[in-house]
């Protein structure tokens, strides 16, 4: 199977040959693979040299931790690729957004009224969890709408607390 | 003293059993509902609840803990940091029920607990506090605003009864100010129950250092050298050293602050372990910003650089007998680091991170020190502060210190909940941190997650090989869930549920 893979703009182009070996831009290399302990911790043996890293999938990219460095990796097989290139891009700046609560905490305070307009990086939510008062943001212009909580409610992680459309 | 109780929790609990442990104390435990799998609770020897998860319901009920130091039968309190260690009233208290106080006096914690009475004092004695208000108690938004004007701009809003940056603002000029007022009160009366405030000249520049303070009961007052606490986020503190390499080989200075520290310290007739904060800017001069008359989060630098095990002697002092050393015998010998590893993704801006953490693996090995309350099945929760374990390191020289850090840094595994792990690996790759060259404000201002120090190698190729493996796995079982009429068992696995079935 070969796929183009992406780190932070930059692509690669890696086929998966069998179980051992996969070619990386046009090296073959022998590989060796492993979870450890069922756990997003994975070691990989590339080439005789060892790395373990922590791998996170996101909803359209992995993050991998290596190293004290962070990648964002985005993984597209041939046919995705074709696809992309005949369909043009589905996600777009325009739907809704949803704020879910990153964490467990109480609402402290909601410094914007429904129906009022935000702009990116304006606080929509002061969120208080583990005794720190959490800023929560506006990734993009818009518009606040369905406000579901108010200052003193007790909130899970990822309830979704209000819409920016 | 045969039995102490711990009115705490988490790593510094921990701590505390060790230390009974090691002279031979028996130890009880107090904990909230959510803490019944904590290592405090298993490790101690007796255990108490006390109420629901909330500190409030739990560890701040100064009652129930009295209670059942009474039932338990124990001697003495050690209230760790945080919750009631810095409230004169809960170590009235225990004094009152026949308890020993593992700390300072009643009226030391009072006197250095309300900031206002702190500064008044130790000015009074011939130490040099940082210019802005004396805060005479609680003023109101609008003298909080004229007194601004006086003191100039920038400034910080701290609270009255605070501690560890909560209830503290900075504020640039008089337009944000009522805001920021607001916000502080309302932090500080969520965290202390107190909602007051006062204003204080900020030090721009400035490096954060303090001295560990030793008094016993029979006068003698010693300081352990300083630790170096600017790298902060916040105003809370992520990683300390000592010594301090803005200090460096300048001995007089450090004896200059540390004699400083210590009349400070006996201005308020200090007794058992405390901390005094300096503000020092770039030309050395050193303003008392704080006593903290608790033990500190990050006592072990101290001790690993000068070999003194400061909570057996916080239970020596408390047992009225002599300090074990002088001033001559104390020494700082090579460097050491501490990391507060915490429980907060660095690249999410620092959202606190909660969860089951299902997988970990310690740094071990040379010159290495975790000071942990988390194990794998742990869950970290919301209802307390976000510290999974303090990583502390020893080198022969700050350089090894640091390199060790890295090498510490790099073999801690944490899997269940996002680690600030990736930042201090940062910090430690940082050309500023490796020359010593930062302030208080280093960190917020001049340091970043996403810009990669220049002569880093850094391995995108491998992070491409790793997800699409990843990738290329998950396919493969998809794909695999499709094909039908295969089975997933082996043969062997096959004819024993069918067998099974058929009994």
């Amino acid at each position: 199977m070969k796929y183009v893979t992406s780190v932070n703009g930059h692509d690669f182009s890696i086929e998966i040959v069998d179980e051992h070996h996969l070619n990386l831009n046009g090296q073959m290399l022998e590989v060796d693979f492993v979870t450890i302990a069922n756990q997003p911790v994975y070691s990989l043996i590339i080439g005789g040299k060892s790395y373990e890293a922590y791998v996170y999938p996101g909803e359209e990219d992995y993050q991998v931790l290596l190293k004290g460095s962070s990648y964002a990796v985005k993984v597209e097989d041939e046919r995705e690729k074709r696809l992309r290139a005949a369909g043009g891009r589905a996600v777009s700046e325009s739907s809704d957004f949803h704020l879910k609560s990153p964490m467990p905490g109480m609402v402290v305070a909601l410094p914007v009224a429904e129906g009022e307009l935000v702009t990116k990086g304006q606080v929509l939510v002061i969120l208080e969890s583990m005794k720190m008062q959490n800023e929560l943001r506006s990734p993009r212009d818009g518009k606040l709408n369905r406000v579901r909580v108010k200052p003193g409610d007790r909130v899970e992680q990822r309830q979704t607390l209000l819409s920016v459309i | 003293m045969k039995k102490v109780l711990i009115a705490n929790r988490g790593e510094i609990a921990v701590r505390i059993i060790r230390a009974c442990r090691e002279l031979g104390i028996e130890t009880v435990s107090v904990y909230s509902e959510a803490d019944r799998q904590a290592l405090h609770v298993r490790y101690a020897d007796e255990a108490y609840l006390l109420g629901a998860a909330p500190s409030r319901e739990s560890y701040l009920r100064a009652d129930k803990i009295l209670e059942i130091a009474r039932k338990s039968g124990a001697e003495a309190i050690h209230p760790g940091y945080g919750f009631l260690a810095e409230r004169a009233d809960f170590a009235q208290a225990c004094l009152d029920e026949g308890l020993i106080f593992i700390g300072p006096r009643p009226s030391a914690i009072a006197a250095m607990g309300d900031k206002a009475i702190a500064r008044r004092t130790v000015t009074k004695a011939g130490v040099k506090v940082v210019p802005g208000t004396e805060g005479e108690g609680s003023l109101s938004n609008e003298e909080l605003l004229s007194v601004a004007q006086k003191i100039g701009f920038p400034l910080l809003i701290k609270a009255t009864s605070g501690g560890g940056g909560k209830g503290m603002r900075e504020v640039r000029n008089k337009m944000e100010m009522p805001g920021l007022i607001e916000s502080a009160r309302r932090e500080a009366e969520a965290s202390f129950g107190d909602g007051n405030v006062y204003l204080e000249k900020l030090v721009e520049g400035a490096r954060h250092i303090e001295f560990q303070i030793l008094a016993d009961q029979h006068g003698n007052v010693i300081h352990l050298g300083e630790r170096e606490c600017s790298l902060q986020r916040r105003h809370q503190k992520l990683l300390e050293e000592s010594p301090s390499s803005f200090i460096g080989d300048d001995r007089n200075f450090r004896e200059k602050m540390g004699s400083v520290a210590v009349k400070a310290a006996q201005a308020v007739d200090y007794l058992n372990a405390g901390t005094i904060e300096f503000l020092v800017d770039k030309e050395k001069n050193f303003y008392f910003l704080e006593m903290n008359t608790r033990l500190q989060v990050e006592h072990p630098v101290t001790e690993m650089v000068t070999g003194i095990d400061i909570v057996k002697e916080q239970i020596r002092i408390a047992r009225g007998r002599n300090l074990s050393y002088t001033q001559e015998d104390v020494h700082q010998n090579g460097a050491a680091i501490e990391c507060r590893i915490n429980a907060e993704d660095p690249y999410n801006s620092f959202l606190p991170s909660t969860g089951l953490v299902t997988h970990c693996i310690l740094p071990t090995g040379p010159g290495i020190r975790v000071d942990t309350g988390v194990y794998p099945g742990f869950e970290i929760t919301s209802f307390y502060d976000p510290l999974i374990s303090k990583l502390v390191v020893w080198g022969e020289t700050r350089g090894q210190a640091i390199l060790r850090m890295r090498r510490a840094l790099e073999e801690y595994r944490i899997v269940g909940v996002r680690t600030n792990i990736p930042f201090h690996q940062r910090m430690m790759d940082s050309h500023r941190f490796m020359g010593g060259q930062f302030d208080t404000r280093f960190v917020e201002e001049r340091f970043s997650m996403d810009e990669p120090e220049d002569d880093k190698t850094t391995n995108p190729e491998i992070a491409a090989v790793l997800a699409t493996l990843i990738y290329h796995r998950q396919y493969e079982e998809s794909a695999q869930i499709v094909r039908k009429g295969e089975r997933d068992a082996t043969n062997w696995k096959w004819v024993g549920r069918w067998e099974r079935m058929h009994r």
